[in-house]
């Protein structure tokens, strides 16, 4: 699935990402493939500018950490992330259930007898 | 996993690499050199999950490289975030430095000018016509710095959840500050040699030269500064 089918979604996705607790920039897109059981493989200069975008809006944190003699700097959500991300999915249901009515092939009309 | 520049899990065509991002990002130095490192560690990550897959090290390092893709593209997609980092920082310094700047300038005028230190305590007078409006003009580029430096603060901050603008906008908001800048502190410069050419004012050469001095640097840099933000504009609009 290429950026621009998820155009407009990519922020939603992050912000789930995110929710089962914090990760850093490449395990975000190692979970993105993960999830999306290999169908989504966003090129990295997509993923990380978003990143910092949603850090810039307050929905996300980032700060450096130490473990095993590395650096990373490591994403969490905060509160204001989470209610976006629930907003997100709110909307997110809304439109799914609605087009998805009217993509179901429609019952066929009973023939006039 | 060996390396060159001192980094003993980085390998050189990793430094390479980012050499390549950093030629190509513009923007303050702190925010290249975070969004670099980031990359290095996100590199260095990448790496060690192909080699754990079972690639050999310079495979892996390929791997790694063509994950990560085209230098010159991840340095454009960092171009907005770039350039709200820098809008930021030049209207964070004007909205600083202009109410310090102008307190020594107040100072300066309220020491040397009578009809300017009765006119402070509401008191009612009358200015020289020429220095009356010059003092207009400086409310205005003023009030012209204030408002786009406080719009270049909201539109690349938290409050963008609530107030969407375009990229592009950033940038022209803080370089129209920077002119602001440079229009208030030109002003106050020439405000000063009128009044040292026609009136002969009694000044407090101290705090006028502190004033003056101060007002100069802050064009300085207020011109520098709207010039890249004005350029990063250009980049954004460019990459459309």
């Amino acid at each position: 699935m290429r950026a621009e089918t998820l155009k407009g979604h990519l922020d939603g996705i992050l912000l789930a990402l995110l929710e089962q607790g914090p990760l850093h920039g490449y395990a975000i897109m190692e979970a993105l493939r993960v999830r999306s059981g290999g169908h989504v493989d966003l090129p990295t200069g997509t993923v990380y500018p978003a990143l910092h975008r949603l850090e810039r809006a307050g929905l996300v944190a980032a700060n450096w950490s130490q473990a095993g003699g590395r650096r990373r700097r490591v994403y969490q959500l905060t509160p204001a992330g989470k209610h976006s991300l629930e907003t997100e999915r709110g909307t997110w249901r809304d439109f799914s259930a609605v087009v998805s009515a009217l993509l179901r092939p429609a019952p066929l009309a009973a023939s006039p007898s | 996993m060996t390396g060159a520049a001192g980094h003993p899990r980085c390998p050189q065509e990793i430094d390479r690499y980012l050499a390549e991002v950093t030629a190509r990002l513009p923007g303050p130095r702190k925010t290249r050199t975070g969004i670099v490192a980031e990359l290095r560690s996100g590199l260095i990550d990448a790496t060690e999950s192909h080699l754990a897959a079972g690639l050999g090290p310079a495979q892996a390092v390929q791997a790694a490289l063509g994950e990560f893709g085209d230098p010159g593209l991840i340095a454009d997609g960092f171009l907005t975030e770039v350039a709200a980092s820098q809008a930021r920082q030049v209207a964070a310094t004007l909205l600083v430095s202009g109410p310090l700047v102008g307190l020594l300038w107040l100072a300066t005028a309220m020491t040397s000018h009578p009809a300017i230190r009765m006119a402070a305590s509401w008191r009612l007078t009358t200015l020289p016509a020429g220095l009356g409006a010059g003092i207009e003009l400086v409310a205005v580029a003023v009030a012209v710095t204030a408002t786009a430096g406080a719009l270049g603060i909201a539109v690349t901050g938290r409050l963008t959840r609530w107030l969407p603008a375009a990229p592009r906008h950033a940038p022209l908001a803080a370089a129209i500050a920077g002119f602001g800048a440079m229009g208030a502190d030109g002003l106050g410069l020439g405000l000063l040699a009128a009044e040292l050419a026609v009136t002969q004012a009694r000044l407090p050469l101290l705090l006028a030269a502190t004033a003056a001095a101060a007002s100069a640097a802050r064009l300085l840099l207020a011109r520098r500064a709207a010039c890249r933000c004005l350029a990063l504009r250009a980049s954004l609009v460019a990459a459309r």
